[in-house]
């Protein structure tokens, strides 16, 4: 794994306008970096990351299936009881699930470890899947990286493949919060997918459903809704006014109700519960758990919200101290802690791998960079090519 | 990792794309009638039938016609003397309108399986039509003819959203949904 300085493309700003993305003449394309870029060999992709993270994967499916029955453990994760069946009943119905991302501390050196599972509401779909196919095309067309390199980056097709398997025979919905452009980009991205195979489709905000006489979920134009692509989180979903309709709206969501399971950070502990000394897995506990004071007695671990977004409200202790925290509106929550395993650094930046794992194959990577060892929302976005 | 062309993946093509193949859709057997009468005095007709398929059409009738909060509203889609007051009441108690039957659809072989009856309506947009209640053109032929496939499924049920907002204020409260 390196890290390689590269010109960038000299119509940067015809590529940022072509793809809706923010453009200024001073910073470039905002959250995008093209003036470097990470190359790995075919090891690190397949052994190190690819690897892994299917079987990361695999095991987050075995939480999900002892979770469902364990009162014990869905009470700690905060999801409501109202829930509990659905939750049950959609992992045993086996509703497919399309997208999620890994994210991972990896250096090139030793194995990468998992630091969250975004299994929910990932972003950066766009910039991984789309642009940054077409800066590797064009970075080569251009010469400005090697001849004969790849990308790993399945994204795309892996989503238009998924589409027929999800059983989705009539109309499908589409709902985010509208005031978040990049939400809405990410969904109606999404959304095209699923017009390339044929779908027809219906996109509003999640402010705009409605509820009808029937109990059913409706769009504006009162029909009622029958799949749900949404980019709003379960635990939303379930807090909110209508949340408690949905187990009888007849509604199939995606992603499915089961996944509120895993993009909650108690899997985190929950995976170390089962999969304690995994090599891809970092100790983890929740945090009134007694082995949680033992990990903190160390000196040095992170704590974060079960259910905080975009590095919000995260505390990484060193040698005893508070060594970073960031701010953010989830502090009041309930916290896990996990071991410690900075990022790498790569001249002062400290990268974050992303893995995207499409109907659960790992099939694309991101990677973003940030100056500090958190990753947010105001990081940096920058392409990767595989090169032997 | 193959290799691909560039996927600027275009909406305006997609839609496209839709549009072609619903120009090309296959055409399935259908009756369509706009009384049991009319039914029973068909030739070609299966009279036994009749009675049966209008009740399966007009027991859906309620939940799937199209839905409207005020009489003028619906009036101007169905024309005069041609709306009613359906069964069911908004949550501040007003009325909600739907249009009358103007026929049914009967239920035929469709690949060995039996294809469900369905009621019809008459838009003053087009006169002369039977359209379902999803909107889709069932002709303006009574007796046996000839339908797109799409307006042989089964109609949705519509009925009055009562309430919107219920979802959306933890992302007013917390921004991006994004992980």
């Amino acid at each position: 794994m390196l890290r390689i300085p590269v010109n960038e493309r000299p119509d940067l700003r015809r590529a940022a306008s072509e793809h809706g993305l923010e453009y200024s003449a001073n910073d470039g394309i905002t959250g995008w970096d093209e003036s470097a870029y990470y190359q790995f060999c075919m090891r690190e992709i397949d052994e190190d990351l690819k690897a892994p993270a299917e079987e990361l994967e695999g095991m987050c499916m075995e939480v999900v299936d002892r979770a469902i029955t364990d009162e014990q453990v869905l009470q700690r994760l905060g999801i409501p009881e109202h829930f509990w069946d659905y939750i049950a009943n959609s992992w045993r119905s086996s509703e497919r699930n399309l997208y999620g991302r890994m994210d991972l501390s990896y250096s090139g050196k030793g194995p990468a470890k998992l630091l969250e599972y975004n299994a929910d509401t990932p972003t950066a779909l766009y910039e991984t899947a789309v642009f940054q196919w077409e800066w590797f095309e064009q970075a080569t067309e251009l010469g400005l990286i090697p001849e004969g390199g790849d990308q790993l980056n399945d994204v795309h097709e892996s989503i238009v493949q998924a589409f027929p398997f999800l059983g989705i025979n009539e109309l499908a919905h589409f709902a985010c919060n509208y005031d978040i452009e990049d939400d809405k980009g990410t969904l109606q991205y999404l959304e095209e997918c699923a017009q390339e195979v044929g779908l027809e489709t219906c996109f509003l905000a999640m402010e705009e459903i409605g509820l009808n006489d029937h109990g059913q979920l409706t769009d504006l134009e009162d029909r009622a809704i029958r799949t749900l692509i949404k980019l709003y989180p379960w635990e939303w979903i379930m807090a909110e006014e209508f949340g408690s309709q949905v187990p009888t709206s007849g509604v199939r969501f995606i992603e499915p109700p089961w996944k509120a399971i895993l993009s909650n950070k108690g899997l985190m502990p929950l995976l170390w519960g089962m999969f304690e000394g995994h090599p891809n897995l970092l100790p983890a506990y929740f945090e009134d758990d007694p082995a949680a004071a033992e990990l903190v007695g160390t000196g040095s671990y992170v704590r974060k919200p079960m259910l905080s977004r975009q590095g919000a409200n995260i505390e990484i202790v060193k040698n005893g101290q508070t060594h970073y925290k960031s701010d953010g509106p989830y502090s009041e929550d309930a916290h896990i802690i996990q071991g410690f395993q900075p990022l790498p650094e790569f001249e002062g930046c400290y990268p974050l791998v992303g893995c995207w794992l499409v109907a659960s194959k790992a099939v694309g990577l991101c990677i973003r960079e940030d100056k500090t060892l958190v990753t947010s929302k105001d990081s940096q976005f920058v392409p990767h090519i595989i090169l032997d | 990792m193959k290799r691909r062309s560039s996927i600027s993946v275009g909406l305006m093509m997609s839609v496209s794309l839709i549009a072609l193949s619903a120009c090309e859709e296959p055409r399935v057997d259908a009756s369509v009638y706009e009384s049991v009468e009319q039914c029973k005095r068909d030739p070609l007709g299966n009279p036994d039938q009749c009675e049966s398929n209008f009740k399966e059409a007009k027991a859906q009738h309620a939940a799937v016609a199209p839905k409207y909060a005020t009489k003028e509203d619906c009036v101007a889609d169905f024309g005069a003397e041609k709306c009613e007051k359906a069964p069911y009441q908004t949550s501040t108690g007003g009325s909600v309108f739907m249009p009358l039957m103007a026929g049914y659809m009967m239920g035929s072989l469709l690949g060995g399986r039996r294809m469900g009856a369905q009621p019809l309506y008459s838009s003053t947009s087009s006169p002369g039509t039977f359209r379902t209640a999803d909107n889709k053109s069932a002709g303006s032929k009574t007796g046996r003819t000839q339908v797109a496939r799409s307006a042989t499924s089964k109609p949705s049920v519509k009925s009055t959203t009562m309430r919107r907002g219920g979802f959306g204020s933890s992302g007013r409260r917390f921004g991006s949904a994004a992980t």
